[in-house]
């Protein structure tokens, strides 16, 4: 009896009975689907959560203030003169009244530093970021984010119309792509100059953004910056400070400690599902094993070897929970591809997660199919032509 | 090859039930040879199931020798008595036992493939075989679609296709009907008439009324062995 004919024989067993099989690999099922679902979704988020961070530069530092006399000009200045700094950029934050044609929405205003771009490289879906040149620095021009740009009526026409911010016109030179971190809210950019001039006329700041020399300078940088600052505002108690420091790589490494937790709660998870289902396909297969006693006798008389009755039962077994995993397999994947969606990432399907979940519902099969199988061959042939 | 398919020398077969152990066939000698057509007959308790077991290489005895095909039963490990159940014997069941699941051509390719033969070949000789029988238009149907007389035949198909030593029935008429006793009874003696071996094992004396030689059995032990057609029968 070879492999072959004895997996049809499984198959047209599983057929037969498509309720109890079903039921007996629901177990499988739900276990293998909830893993492959979770981790798609554990993949997607992580995805994201990089992109975004990528969108910020790199090796970045960002000192925002806490108050709205937390951070000057003057700290900038000096921020930009530490060891490990390669560059620095300020923004000033306000809020104005921006309206393009009927539209007229509440946005955030930022007022950039010219190498804001340059550290931050935002992405520009239409058009060009604001103008670096000294020169400029003063022109009423405008980049608009995605959403504002949205829900302004933008179309790509409007690159190179006026907009007004409070009443005042700005020239609309870009467009921001609302893939990463820029896309969200409804801020416009515009240079610092213009900013201060109009709507932000104190001196302060509302953060500095600090690029590093390199990946293994921003921990260094930091450590610095916060000497300094605790140094020149005089701060004795961390609640006296008047500025928050976030450091990328940090969030970057308190993500990974996260999504490792939740990658050994979800094995966790597909270990105790499949040990469930395994047990399930045990119990049904000693069932089977009971009420095909006569047919196993009958094999024997005719025939069989104990191997080759051990090898039908265990092929049984392996067939359902294989069978199980797939269609666990094929429900996460509908559901990850339905969290895409939802959640704006990319839909892929892992080669890894297919192997594994494949992989591990034919061990399933194996491990808890031995039993029953030995069961089966173990039977006297007199007994079991015997049993009613 | 020996002549002798069956040699049973000073038999005991016993079991042990809780305390007191039970003694199915007490002592018992017989020889079946080739060609021969027995029927054993015996009512229930008569010990006639387990000398079939005996004979079938299902069991082996607590003492004396088997001998089935020339090969000594008793000393044989499992896989080595499967080796010769599978070879030396076809075995016909009274509830006719065939497979579930599985079409006529496939029961009867079944024993062929645990020997090892490849699918096609297997159901290559199983169709023959059932077309011999007069099954050939239904090769394909499963046992829920064929009658008590056509499973039977099937099954019969499936004993012979190996092309064993002994065929084995044990009350092959016993799920029939009359008429479809008849024609299987009619079958064997054809078979036997083409130099088969069978050995029938019944309670029906008007079944064993058929066979050349009849061992009667009872308490464990050979009551008669009688050669020839039975007194009253034709």
């Amino acid at each position: 009896m070879n492999l072959w004919l004895t997996f049809r024989l499984s198959l047209s067993r599983i057929a037969a009975a498509k309720v109890r099989s079903g039921l007996t690999m629901l177990g499988i099922i739900i276990g293998v689907g909830a893993v492959v679902a979770l981790t798609a979704v554990g993949q997607g988020a992580q995805q994201g959560i990089d992109d975004s961070l990528a969108s910020l530069g790199a090796n970045q530092i960002t000192v925002s203030s806490t108050t709205t006399t937390g951070l000057e000009e003057v700290d900038a200045e000096a921020i930009a003169g530490i060891e490990g700094v390669l560059q620095v950029s300020t923004q000033v934050n306000s809020r104005a009244t921006a309206s393009y044609g009927s539209e007229s929405i509440f946005a955030g205003i930022v007022g950039v530093s010219p190498s804001y771009s340059d550290l931050a490289n935002p992405d520009v879906a239409l058009g060009s970021f604001l103008p670096t040149s000294p020169g400029l620095q003063n022109s009423r021009t405008v980049v608009v984010s995605a959403e504002g740009a949205d829900k302004l009526g933008f179309t790509e026409a409007s690159l190179g119309d006026s907009i007004r911010l409070d009443g005042v016109a700005f020239t609309v030179v870009g467009v921001l792509d609302d893939a990463d971190g820029f896309g969200a809210g409804s801020n416009v950019y515009i240079t610092q100059e213009a900013a201060r001039s109009l709507f932000s006329k104190s001196p302060y700041l509302s953060s500095i953004s600090i690029q590093a020399v390199s990946e293994e300078a921003v921990a260094p940088v930091e450590y610095r910056v916060e000497q300094f600052l605790r140094y020149s505002k005089g701060v004795d108690n961390d609640e006296d400070a008047t500025y928050s420091i976030f450091n990328q790589a940090a969030l970057q490494d308190t993500i990974k400690t996260v999504t490792g937790t939740l990658a050994i709660l979800i094995t966790g998870i597909a270990g105790i599902s499949l040990v469930v289902g395994g047990v399930g396909i045990m119990n049904i297969m000693l069932v089977s094993v009971r009420e095909r006693t006569r047919e196993i006798g009958v094999r024997r008389a005719i025939g069989a070897r104990q191997s080759q009755i051990l090898t039908q039962f265990l092929m049984e077994a392996v067939v359902l929970s294989v069978l199980g995993g797939l269609i666990g397999l094929i429900i996460g994947q509908l559901a990850s591809y339905g969290f895409s969606v939802l959640g704006g990432w990319d839909f892929f399907i892992d080669p890894t997660t297919v192997g594994v979940a494949m992989g591990f519902s034919a061990l399933v099969g194996v491990v808890f199919g031995v039993w029953p199988a030995r069961t089966a061959s173990k039977l006297q042939p007199v007994d079991a032509l015997r049993f009613e | 090859m020996t002549d002798r398919v069956v040699e049973l020398s000073h038999v005991r077969r016993e079991y042990q039930t809780g305390d007191v152990p039970t003694v199915a066939l007490a002592d018992v000698s017989l020889e079946v040879r080739r060609g021969e057509f027995v029927a054993i007959v015996g009512p229930s308790g008569s010990g006639k199931s387990t000398l079939m077991n005996l004979i079938g290489c299902l069991d082996r005895p607590s003492a004396g020798t088997v001998k089935i095909a020339g090969n000594d039963i008793s000393t044989l490990d499992d896989n080595q008595l499967t080796a010769v159940r599978s070879k030396a014997i076809g075995f016909v069941f009274q509830q006719f036992q065939l497979l579930p699941l599985t079409s006529a051509v496939d029961n009867v390719a079944a024993p062929l493939l645990y020997q090892g033969l490849r699918p096609r070949e297997a159901q290559k000789r199983a169709a023959a075989m059932l077309t011999r029988l007069g099954l050939g238009d239904r090769l394909d149907f499963d046992r829920g679609r064929l009658s008590g007389g056509q499973q039977q035949r099937v099954a019969i198909s499936r004993a012979l296709v190996t092309n064993p030593d002994l065929v084995l029935a044990d009350e092959p008429t016993g799920a029939l009907d009359t008429s479809s006793g008849a024609a299987v009874m009619e079958l064997f003696k054809e078979m036997n008439a083409e130099g088969r071996t069978i050995v029938l094992i019944t309670h029906d004396l008007d079944v064993a009324a058929a066979a050349k030689r009849r061992i009667y059995i009872r308490d464990g032990l050979i009551e008669r062995d009688e050669v020839g057609s039975m007194a009253g029968a034709q």
